[in-house]
């Protein structure tokens, strides 16, 4: 080819930065204490509403684990004027859909629908927020769902346990350490008195934010908000205060079992700060960095180059107060456990002593760009980032403002917080096998 | 007075717009959204290139599309060609090698793929030129190279390897064969030896063929402008040859005379995979394109189908049954209703969807049903158009499949008009149960004898019988593959024979067994104990005790960390009828389970096989036909239209106080196998009751 480019000269243009992206919006807060986020987009007749409180697993008090998703569930039983087992329907009738998910930060409920049915969807998000029923029939047919989903999506599983697991081994007493769905005998303890209690702490407008994005008319928008949501009542105030904990100074080993695996897993782990944190984007940066795409430091020389690994990442899970870095292999034949962990921190190892190369930094910019600008792609994606960075970020410009911090992160910063946060005293290192199954 | 009136219009619009509000009603929906669709802007090169640009700079990025729509081709001898082609474009071009060809893809953030007849690339739109450029290169000048090839031929090789014994691989080879005959570009399938002849040179020429732009679409959406657009395709595009790809004729397939099962019987299957199929002149112009959707959706569109409804939630006999309605405007398409259902409930799920699709071909469908679809849909359609993609999508198909400029313009209305009738017209069009092949791949030993008894309509509907290939063939013979003069007694009593003979057997009421093996470097080791109503058997790794089954009365559970885990009620009873004792086989006769089930080859030497069926365990045993020595034994167990397969081989028997025991157990979990020896085997051990708890 002719005019093939090198790539020194992509590098340049690579810098030039991209501005042709804002997420326009406007926010504001009802007399209750419910934060609005609006963001309007006419391009496509859909719009997205969502509900985020901000309750989620760490909301718990000892002996009560796993009520925020608990609630996921309960809340979808039906509500004063919407009849029991009706959500569903109602929704995929509309030509509409909906979800809701849970955190251990946040809960999060949301429905999409063609634009014409704007209104059905804030009647039904606020009839959730002002009288949902919760009775104990209610109660017991969700404590069974929730068993079941347990069975699912951890016990049956393969690898189902990680996260579980992680949370036991690198925290001690602050509420990550107790699984997200929570114990069973908990919820099996929880009485009508308990779950009507938390409903009334947590489920209240001044604990959310409402967004409505997509195909609407901010006026006429804002004053359906304030007809359905204006009268719900205001709840007390929420003051967390959960218990800090100790560095880890020195390396934790452990063991894990999963029945539905034949593949062990390494795992090594370390705790980081909350996703609020400047550090936590450096974090990501160097997950990046190890295992995005097939040319990334673990995945060329562990899976393509050594083949000692079928599977290799590096992941940085953000949370609001503490953060899990995760460094994940899965070994290829006879290669052993510990020779994953030494070929990984090796490799952080490298992080931590020397600069990345100046093509790996441009690389990495590249690819934080990407997903910067695939990121606001879908107007559901838009709606769950707006609530997200004003919830549990505090800043709901960081929308359009997040790419400048990994923009500004330098290749320095990326090996001095390597040093800190990423060193061989500090890591908890799990070996996850499989439990034999049964012989007959 | 203007002034005040005004105040009070106020007012009371005020107090008004309160009171409307009544939570006790569901809002109703506004005015159905109008639907914005764009034109897509369009040129053409003089090699025929057609490209279409949708400008959407909501975001900096850009993908292009490239289609070739050319017709089917037969590959015949050589099927597996285009697979080849289309696996060996995109690796480079004739300037630019695979290394750094990947290498600069990576770099940009974007991405491109090839197939034999499509390309795809995306990335920020200010790498659209390079990016375009890139692709254009390695689609005009591949770079094909022999050592590629074989890799990709070995790999796809591989690939057929590991379907061979796939329920739902020879399912899916026979229908499309039947629906079309195997010289049909639809019909016809990939075999190893196929594959084997392929050669470079032909996978040069099936390129140079096909890969040429008469018939191709680019479609470009992103933050691009037309003219740029333009510009650079032409630069890029023009050098590709003008050429139109050869075409050749293939034989018409024609539908069933009749309703016939065509079974294809494999020995191996835990479940039955069904499919109830016809043929379809179905293209998306014909004016009853979308009363036929809906009546595919409302049948077996998804968890809402009567299908779903009907086989999962009402009967459980399967995780999910569903329909597909195709549509092609080169042949004809195909309409399927199916299940993948466990063995024992086959022929009552052909006679339910049988029965499923009788009646919506016979009746009309209710009025809720055909309201909650059209919602469906038309929520469907309006999500998608926040995708550019669809509306690309949209833009292609109309010049490909020729339908009018305001087809999707008039989607949602057209979805709105139709009715009741026009549903069943169109099920009675397109769903014809009167010459549908009831295609079930499954194991004929276990299914044949309900199956031979479906009738339909009053009918009984017949069988015919095909290979794993979808040749004819006779109907398999089961009762030939019992040994003559074989019983469950007679193999018991050879096993005893050669164990040590029947009365030292019965001598022992109690035996422990203890065999240690190596797993992904952990030391595992199992002890068992058993007695005539008792049997304990504990796992450890590296020396601590991780998991423990229990069986005592009839009772059976697991143990864990000190907690003890009952199994579900029917599997306790399968496992208890299959596995207790302290030699299983004491129990065999008396049991009145047990059957024999034919013989097979274990590791080169002729087995016959003992079968405990069971509603969710099924444990089939082997013994040698010519020792008497059992050498395999495996489990399958079928819960929730899942099933998991275990196997044990057991090896080089060692006789140890008058009795032999296997020296080696190889028990594999999936594609792992772990070897164990026999570290201890002690005959009539003291047992106490703490070693059953």
């Amino acid at each position: 080819m002719k005019s093939r480019l090198s790539l020194a000269v992509l590098a340049i243009f690579a810098l030039i930065t991209v501005n042709g992206q804002q997420v326009a919006y406007e926010e504001y807060d009802l007399d209750n204490g419910l934060h609005v986020i609006l963001h309007q987009d006419n391009t496509a007749p859909v719009v997205t509403t969502s509900v985020m409180y901000h309750v989620g697993g760490k909301d718990r008090t000892e002996g009560r684990t796993g009520f925020a998703h608990f609630f996921e569930h309960l809340l979808f039983e039906g509500t004063k004027n919407i009849p029991k087992g009706k959500w569903f329907e109602i929704v995929s009738s509309n030509g509409g859909q909906n979800n809701a998910n849970t955190s251990q930060d946040r809960t999060y409920y949301y429905e999409v629908f063609p634009s014409n049915n704007l209104e059905l969807g804030l009647w039904m998000e606020s009839e959730r927020m002002l009288h949902p029923i919760i009775d104990q029939t209610g109660v017991d047919t969700q404590q069974e769902v929730v068993k079941e989903e347990k069975r699912l999506r951890y016990d049956n599983s393969p690898y189902g346990q990680i996260l579980p697991v992680l949370g036991k081994n690198l925290f001690k007493v602050h509420p990550y350490k107790d699984p997200n769905i929570g114990y069973m005998e908990d919820l099996d303890a929880a009485t009508l008195e308990d779950v009507i209690a938390y409903n009334k702490k947590y489920y209240v407008p001044n604990n959310a934010v409402l967004v409505v994005a997509g195909d609407i008319d901010i006026t006429a928008t804002k004053k359906m908000v304030a007809d359905y949501f204006g009268d719900i009542p205001r709840g007390g105030d929420i003051s967390r205060n959960y218990p800090k904990e100790e560095p880890i100074t020195e390396e934790v080993r452990s063991k894990a079992y999963d029945k539905n695996i034949q593949i062990p897993a390494s795992i090594v782990a370390y705790r980081t700060p909350g996703f609020r944190q400047r550090d936590a984007y450096v974090l990501d940066m160097i997950s990046a960095y190890l295992s995005d795409g097939k040319s990334s430091k673990l995945y060329k020389k562990m899976v393509d180059d050594q083949k000692q690994a079928l599977q290799v990442g590096a992941f940085n899970i953000g949370q609001e107060d503490y953060g899990m870095y995760i460094l994940f292999s899965l070994p290829v034949g006879e290669t052993s456990l510990e020779t994953l962990v030494t070929e990984m921190e090796e490799e952080i190892a490298k992080v931590r002593a020397e600069l990345i190369s100046e093509k790996d930094y441009q690389k990495l910019q590249n690819k934080f760009e990407n997903r910067f600008v695939n990121s606001n792609s879908s107007i559901q994606g838009i709606a769950n980032s707006l609530a997200r960075y004003y919830m549990l970020y505090g800043d709901t410009e960081l929308i359009n403002k997040e790419i400048e911090i990994y923009r500004s992160v330098t290749r320095e910063e990326m090996q001095a917080v390597a040093e800190k946060y990423l060193k061989p005293n500090q890591r908890v290192i799990i070996d996850y096998l499989p439990e034999e199954k049964m012989d007959n | 007075m203007k002034k005040i009136f005004i105040t009070i219009v106020f007012v009371l619009a005020a107090i008004g717009v309160q009171a409307q509000i009544d939570r006790s009603k569901m809002p109703e929906p506004g005015p159905a959204p109008e639907i914005n669709l764009d034109d897509p802007q369009r040129f053409e090169l003089n090699n025929g290139l057609k490209v279409l640009v949708v400008e959407n700079h909501k975001l900096p990025r850009v993908s292009i599309q490239l289609t070739l729509d050319n017709p089917p081709i037969l590959e015949g001898e050589k099927a597996g060609v285009s697979s080849l082609t289309g696996s060996l474009l995109g690796n480079g071009s004739t300037s630019i090698s695979k290394d750094d060809f990947n290498e600069e893809v990576d770099f940009l953030g974007a991405n491109i793929s090839f197939g034999y007849r499509s390309a795809f690339a995306s990335s920020l739109s200010k790498y659209f030129p390079r990016i375009l450029e890139l692709m254009a290169d390695a689609a005009i000048n591949p770079n094909f190279t022999q050592e590629e090839f074989d890799k990709e031929k070995e790999k796809l090789i591989t690939g057929l390897k590991t379907q061979e014994k796939d329920v739902s691989a020879i399912a899916g080879r026979v229908r499309s064969a039947l629906a079309y005959g195997t010289n049909h570009p639809y019909g016809e399938f990939l075999t190893e030896e196929s594959v084997n002849k392929v050669t470079l040179v032909d996978v040069q020429n099936l390129y140079r063929n096909q890969f040429v732009p008469a018939n191709a679409y680019m479609v470009v959406i992103g933050d691009v402008s037309f003219d740029q657009v333009k510009e650079l395709v032409t630069e890029y595009f023009t050098p590709w040859t003008k050429a139109a790809p050869l075409s050749l004729g293939y034989s018409e397939p024609k539908d069933a005379q009749y309703t016939q099962i065509s079974f294809v019987d494999v020995p191996n299957a835990v479940q039955s995979e069904i499919a109830v199929q016809n043929l379809v002149n179905l293209k998306m112009k014909d004016p009853d394109y979308l009363p036929a959707l809906v009546a595919n959706q409302i049948l077996g569109g998804g968890g809402e189908g009567r299908l779903f409804l009907n086989l999962r939630e009402d009967k459980g006999y399967t995780y999910g049954s569903y329909s597909r309605l195709g549509n092609n405007k080169w042949a004809p398409s195909t309409f399927s209703a199916t299940a993948s259902v466990r063995n024992m409930v086959t022929d009552s799920s052909v006679v339910e969807i049988l029965k499923e699709v009788d009646r919506i071909y016979k009746e009309p469908v209710s009025e809720k049903e055909l309201k909650n679809t059209k919602a469906k849909y038309v929520g469907r359609f309006v999500m998608a158009l926040e995708q550019p993609s669809t509306i690309a999508r949209y833009a292609l198909n109309i010049e490909t499949q020729d339908l009018p400029k305001d087809f999707y313009k008039t989607y949602l209305e057209r979805i709105n008009a139709i009715t009741v009738d026009d549903v069943q017209q169109a099920a009675q069009k397109y769903f014809n149960i009167k010459n549908a092949r009831v295609v079930v791949a499954g194991k004929g030993s276990d299914v044949l004898e309900n199956l031979e008894k479906v009738s339909f309509n009053g009918k009984k509907v017949p069988i015919l019988y095909y290979d794993k290939y979808a040749n004819k063939t006779e109907k398999p013979d089961f009762s030939a593959s019992v040994p003559e003069g074989m019983s469950v007694q007679s193999v018991v009593d050879k096993y005893f024979e050669a164990i040590g003979g029947k009365d030292k057997v019965d001598q022992i009421k109690s035996l422990k067994l203890v065999y240690e093996g190596e797993a992904m470097g952990a030391k595992i080791k199992s002890e068992e104990k058993r007695t005539a109503d008792r049997f304990a058997q504990t796992t450890y790794m590296n020396d601590a005790p991780m998991m423990g089954v229990i069986a005592k009365g009839d009772e059976l559970y697991m143990k864990q960390g000190g907690q003890k885990r009952p199994l579900p009620p029917q599997m306790q009873q399968d496992m208890l009828s299959a596995a207790k004792g302290v030699f299983p086989e004491q129990n065999f006769v008396a049991g009145g389970m047990a059957k024999i089930a034919g013989t097979e080859d274990v590791e080169g030497k002729e087995a016959v096989k003992i079968e405990v069926p069971g509603e969710v365990v099924q444990v089939v045993y082997y013994y040698d036909m010519e020792t008497g020595l059992k050498v395999k034994e495996t489990q399958i167990i079928n819960m929730n239209g899942q099933t998991q397969n275990q196997e044990v081989l057991y090896k080089d028997y060692q006789e140890i106080d008058g009795i032999k025991f296997p020296g080696i157990r190889v028990g594999s979990m999936g594609p792992q196998k772990v070897e164990s020896k026999l570290l201890e085997a002690v005959i009539n051990i003291e047992v106490s009751d703490a070693d059953f708890e």
